[in-house]
């Protein structure tokens, strides 16, 4: 497997996704290498049972971040001939999104192993269908790994109908295979009094908590825009914000602009331990994304058992069924938020039916089924895997 | 984030300043982006003060890199 992220170099949900996967799979007894880039602390050879994590630095410079991804491919192609030196030629070779087809494709060719690829988003939607020359390579290696894999896995029906539609890929070739999550992650124990204290949530206020990287496409922007009318309703509440990244600032400066920068939290990056907690500890998660393939963060709250408020975009609108296991709400709209986010924070009967409902169907998205699938996939992969 | 500050964060990972021992120096860091030390040093103290990354002080001169946190961020604008 190569993938540019594995924790804990979490970018999103791509990292946890193939951490699962290949924990699922090298529990069944497959032998699963997972090749990825090296990170601060982190070892870079992992021996856990049958799977293997070979972590890779990237000793030459580039000059743009586009040059360097296909620079860092090469390095992995290295590592890759190496480990088919050492360990054989593997059955498959499965890349996960653009940044990792021009090493999954040479390694199909030099090794005459097949290509799986997942999508698990596309650059037009997370550029807008940009017309910038960097987003042209990108939309160009997307395809370039449709039409060279064998087998096309896509996180969400919805995944899968953009793959089919924008790369032209024959319909069966296209297979869905949902994320997943670990629900015992989230069944341990926590004190939630703890971690309601260590955000700095007094008795009796209520906890709204969003998760993910800090850039336009989570929405944050309208869920603190949101805020003060939550607030109007709700006095006694806290935002807490778990993530980072380069709307930092500017997300800061807005809570600031708002009035509420003193009762919104940005917590940046947690540790496991401490996202589970928050979850666990939380009276609402809102996931306000204004695009999202999957939303891997939906199934972890339902996990956790934090009633759920989403837009509805993408994966989320097949996740989460309005009123029954979260609520859904227009995108782009503070007040839809606003409004539904009341909703659960005021009924309490509401909130512990959507959080009841929401832990029932997490369960249906365990890693081990999403394993089965992929190797079902795999299999045909091999089947019908062509060399020209 | 200004756009200044995305292209430090974004050079300092493509040119593999991700550790004390691969830090850059300052005054290469800014060549490489066609500007001079001095230019880059307001972005640069932003970045540090937000723990993106890290100064090696060394006498005559500094070397700087990336941290975890700071590696992920760069990464998460282009994810």
């Amino acid at each position: 497997m190569l993938s540019w992220e594995y924790p804990p170099r979490i970018i999103g949900g791509l990292a946890r996704h193939v951490e699962g996967l290949s924990k699922a799979l090298a529990s069944m007894g497959h032998e699963v290498h997972v090749v990825t880039l090296d990170f601060p602390s982190a070892p870079y050879e992992v021996e856990e049972g049958s799977l293997y994590i070979h972590r890779v630095a990237v000793d030459v410079p580039a000059p743009t971040f586009h040059s360097w991804v296909l620079l860092f491919n090469h390095f992995f192609e290295k590592r890759l001939g190496q480990l088919a030196r050492k360990f054989g030629v593997p059955d498959v070779v499965h890349v996960h999104d653009w940044l990792t087809v021009s090493g999954g494709v040479a390694a199909k060719h030099l090794l005459r192993a097949p290509l799986v690829m997942t999508f698990h988003s596309t650059e037009a939607s997370r550029s807008s269908n940009s017309p910038s020359p960097e987003s042209a390579m990108v939309r160009g290696l997307e395809w370039w790994g449709s039409f060279e894999s064998a087998r096309i896995i896509a996180v969400s029906g919805w995944m899968r109908s953009e793959v089919v539609s924008m790369f032209k890929v024959p319909d069966e070739k296209v297979k869905q295979i949902p994320n997943a999550v670990d629900p015992q992650k989230f069944e341990a124990p926590v004190d939630t009094q703890a971690v309601r204290s260590k955000w700095k949530v007094k008795e009796g206020e209520r906890l709204i908590t969003a998760v993910g990287r800090l850039t336009s496409q989570k929405g944050f922007d309208d869920l603190i825009r949101a805020y003060p009318l939550i607030r109007r309703a709700i006095p006694a509440s806290k935002l807490l914000i778990v993530g980072d990244g380069y709307m930092r600032g500017e997300l800061e400066a807005l809570a600031e602009r708002e009035g509420v920068r003193e009762s919104v939290t940005f917590a940046g990056f947690v540790s496991e331990t401490d996202l589970v907690g928050a979850l666990r500890s939380s009276d609402v998660v809102a996931v306000p994304s204004r695009f999202e393939p999957f939303g891997i963060i939906a199934l972890e709250a339902m996990s956790a058992g934090a009633p759920l408020v989403v837009s509805r975009v993408g994966g989320l609108a097949e996740i989460v069924e309005d009123h029954v296991d979260g609520i859904e709400v227009e995108p782009n709209s503070p007040v839809s938020l606003a409004d539904a986010t009341i909703r659960v924070l005021s009924d309490r009967a509401l909130s512990a039916r959507l959080a009841e409902k929401g832990m029932e169907k997490a369960k249906a998205y365990g890693w081990n089924s999403a394993a089965k699938k992929t190797l079902e996939t795999y299999r045909e992969a091999v089947a019908e895997s062509r060399y020209e | 984030m200004s756009e200044s500050s995305k292209r430090l964060l974004s050079a300092l990972m493509v040119l593999g300043a991700q550790s004390p021992e691969r830090a850059i120096a300052i005054d290469e860091l800014a060549a490489r982006l066609g500007l001079g030390a001095q230019e880059i040093e307001s972005d640069l103290k932003q970045l540090v003060d937000a723990g993106y990354a890290r100064m090696v002080r060394e006498p005559g001169s500094s070397r700087v890199y990336l941290t975890g946190t700071g590696i992920i961020t760069a990464s998460s604008t282009y994810s």
